[in-house]
């Protein structure tokens, strides 16, 4: 700890990086929900350590009950769930380190921002809650001193002091349903970051979303529920590169695509193609590790220039459009 | 890319303590009183206010009434007033419209996700909860009705009975609508219901039925102070203010449990 930091009663970030939990952050073994005759979510199991890693699924696959179960908000019917190696239900002790935001746009409204995650600092027991909710605001961009109700903001500044109430008592495993709903682009840049620097500093951050192109953000590391169960669980490329039942898509760019293609095709790197112009042809191939190995070879062979190969289908859009059986 | 914490530079330093022992909750003392603040904030709204001193102001007329026409038995006709207005209507009404939003409002407005998330005994807000709304309750059907009483001409005996009456009735009614309002969505209608079935028919019916009746036990206050013979009043004094405060506490621990089990939306 540095001199400023022991004398201000704070630490520097890097010191944060040597409590990375040895342990998964968070585990869920055969977690099974369902509410009446309708199974939300079933048989999930998945252990996610320190990092962000992003909930994906449709709308109404299952994840906002998810979230509701890691943050102990329900019980599972069947199944365990472990926050840091307690039950959020059963051991209230551990919600000291447990950070939600709630998918609800409600707060308090009778209440300013400071005094709303004040409170929040309060109730977590926290030793310095005025001087750790000026902190936690101050991160999302907001002012203590504003001396407005929360009912006058609008939905992006309530979303922005949702957050500051989930990261006042520095939690370790953040949960965080649809946390960019409502804010302008250059506020879901900064609580990216802020995001991405919290799981860097060693914290869990679990951040559901459908909207992909903001889980994209959030980095590689995904779990895709889809109708309640747990279609994937990693890292999306990885995820897509074991899809062998699904051919990958690439689109070359060359000056003699036509031969290209033709003597990928005779050499079976590829089994299937389509001409799209005099320069392009998308072409299908199941091993695409042999792909890209070979593809630059053939080309030289036949003397053709190579501008680009591009794949068309290993993006986050794409898995997940196959995992949950989207056109 | 600029950092976001880095540019404060520093965490708190708890984020590295361990994980408290099993069962240990928050230790501050500020959170009931935190709670019970927000609590209070929350109930104090300009229609429930202008309601209740609707109420009140009505409790105060009536008084008024009752001792302009210097009837022979002031204090019988003080006590019917007390008992058939204030201990029928006012405190059950007041009580309920107060106490079962204390919780209920937090559920339907998917609030209470702040509250249950902290590491906070459930008691703690459930205590906190049943205090704002007798914080609230108390003076708002006491004072009227304790100004009702003494305007009838019923005397020291009939104010100080009210006065009594209201007050384990607040503790009592708090308790039970608190609990009732986390239990039901519409625990406004289930409220009333209770009042104006259950109190107002049911109990009626037998001794049993009165005995599950904080009226039966409110009016029993009155009835000892007064001397007034009011029906379904037979209780001794002791039992008539214990009753309704042990009702009370019950229902704080009931709601305080409840809590724990409950699924948070």
């Amino acid at each position: 700890m540095t001199a400023t930091a022991a004398r201000t009663g704070a630490i520097d970030l890097g010191a944060i990086g040597a409590t990375l939990e040895p342990r998964p952050m968070v585990e869920a073994s055969g977690v099974s929900k369902w509410f009446g005759d309708v199974v939300a979510v079933s048989e999930v199991s998945f252990t996610l350590g320190a990092g962000v890693t992003a909930l994906l699924g449709p709308n109404g696959a299952g994840k906002s009950t998810m979230l509701r179960l890691l943050a102990g908000l329900v019980p599972p019917d069947r199944g365990e769930l472990r926050i840091l190696g307690r039950d959020p239900r059963a051991d209230i002790a551990v919600l000291r380190r447990i950070g939600l935001v709630p998918q609800q746009e409600t707060v308090f409204d009778s209440q300013t921002a400071f005094e709303f995650v004040h409170m929040a600092g309060v109730l977590h027991g926290i030793p310095k809650p005025d001087r750790a909710a000026k902190q936690a605001l101050a991160l999302v961009e907001l002012e203590h001193r504003d001396p407005r109700r929360l009912s006058t903001y609008s939905r992006g500044m309530r979303q922005r002091v949702k957050v500051a109430q989930a990261i006042v008592h520095s939690p370790r495993v953040i949960v965080l349903d649809e946390p960019l709903t409502g804010l302008d682009p250059r506020q879901r840049r900064h609580m990216t970051r802020l995001f991405h620097e919290l799981g860097d500093l060693g914290c869990c951050v679990i951040v559901s979303s459908h909207v992909l192109d903001e889980v994209e953000r959030f980095g590689s590391n995904v779990l895709v529920i889809a109708q309640g169960r747990l279609a994937a669980e990693g890292d999306f490329r990885a995820i897509r590169d074991l899809m062998e039942d699904r051919p990958h898509r690439l689109r070359i760019t060359s000056d003699h695509p036509h031969q290209l293609a033709g003597h990928l095709l005779a050499d079976g790197l590829i089994m299937g193609l389509e001409l799209i112009d005099a320069r392009s042809v998308v072409v299908e191939t199941n091993d695409v590790h042999s792909f890209r190995r070979n593809v630059a070879v053939v080309a030289r062979e036949i003397g053709a220039r190579l501008s680009e190969v591009v794949p068309l289908d290993d993006d986050l859009d794409s898995v997940f459009r196959y995992l949950v059986g989207r056109p | 890319m600029t950092a976001v914490l880095g540019s404060r530079a520093r965490v708190r330093p708890w984020s590295r303590r361990p994980v408290p022992r099993r069962g240990r909750t928050s230790r501050t003392p500020g959170a009931f009183a935190a709670i019970y603040r927000l609590m209070l904030r929350n109930q104090a709204s300009i229609g429930r206010v202008f309601a209740v001193m609707a109420l009140g102001v009505g409790a105060i007329l009536l008084g008024a009434a009752v001792g302009l026409q210097h009837t022979v038995d002031p204090v019988h006709d003080g006590a019917e007033l007390i008992n058939r207005y204030g201990l029928t209507i006012l405190v059950p009404v007041v009580t309920l419209v107060f106490s079962s939003s204390t919780l209920g409002d937090l559920i339907d407005d998917r609030t209470l996700v702040y509250l249950w998330l902290r590491p906070v005994n459930r008691l703690t807000v459930a205590a906190a909860a049943a205090g704002a709304a007798m914080t609230i309750c108390l003076p708002a059907v006491t004072v009227p009705l304790v100004i009702c009483a003494a305007l009838t001409g019923g005397g020291i005996a009939l104010v100080g009975g009210t006065a009594v009456a209201a007050a384990v009735g607040v503790v009592g009614y708090c308790g039970m609508f608190v609990a009732l309002g986390l239990r039901f969505k519409r625990a406004l209608v289930w409220g009333l219901a209770y009042i104006l079935l259950w109190e107002g028919y049911v109990a009626k019916a037998s001794k049993t039925a009165s005995r599950l009746s904080l009226r039966a036990y409110t009016r029993s206050v009155v009835s000892q102070y007064t001397g007034v013979r009011l029906d379904q009043a037979g209780l001794t004094i002791v039992a008539a203010v214990l009753v309704p405060v042990v009702v009370g506490i019950v229902f704080v621990l009931l709601t305080g449990r409840r809590l724990k089990k409950t699924a948070v939306d």
